[in-house]
């Protein structure tokens, strides 16, 4: 199974989507919740976001694979999920 | 003023703002209350509503272009999704928010 990991705001439902998506395919991910972490973690959740030419969340990594947005077709593309966004 | 009060007047201010741009509230009702409830939480918090699904990075100038509603900021961007990143607002022709993805800029070929 690839590694998923994300960085999401606790006030934003497409991240609350998108960690739903997860949970619903019995993915295993971990996240981090950019507005509820310290000062030291925004600053390198904001690094990686500008490197990738990020603005908004969600910011989901699947493996390599960088999605930014709720994209659960590609999330079930990235994973190989049989049965796609169902 | 509690927290039905704002969203109301929130949604008062917003209206008038956003359909000169060429905007509406999105049709999801359930998304639109979810969305103004998180905006009085962050102004009861900051004094200012931004935009929930976008980070606050503590430099002022760029806090205030993710102020809501910030169309005029990311208008390239939002008219090319027919949304703006959150989804409280969609193009005035749109009917079903669902069919319209949540895509960054650069796969809209912007940036």
């Amino acid at each position: 199974m690839k590694k998923v990991s994300m960085y999401t705001l606790s006030t934003c439902p497409w991240c609350r989507k998108t960690k739903k998506f997860f949970a619903d395919h019995k993915v295993p991910f971990d996240y981090i919740d950019y507005d509820l972490a310290d000062e030291a973690t925004q600053r390198r959740i904001m690094q990686e976001l500008d490197a990738a030419g990020a603005s908004g969340f969600p910011f989901v990594k699947i493996a390599d694979e960088v999605i930014v947005g709720y994209q659960p077709e590609r999330y079930a593309s990235a994973l190989g999920l049989q049965g796609g966004a169902e | 003023m509690n927290t039905e009060s704002r969203k109301k007047a929130l949604h008062y201010f917003y209206e008038k703002v956003v359909g000169p741009l060429g905007f509406k509230f999105t049709p999801d009702a359930e998304l639109r209350e979810f969305l103004l409830e998180q905006e009085v939480i962050l102004e009861g918090k900051h004094g200012v509503p931004f935009c929930p699904c976008q980070p606050l990075r503590h430099d002022r100038a760029r806090d205030m272009q993710i102020v809501c509603p910030c169309i005029p900021f990311h208008r390239k961007h939002f008219d090319a999704i027919q949304r703006c990143w959150c989804g409280l607002f969609v193009h005035q022709d749109v009917t079903d928010p669902d069919k319209l993805p949540q895509l960054p800029p650069k796969e809209v070929g912007l940036e």
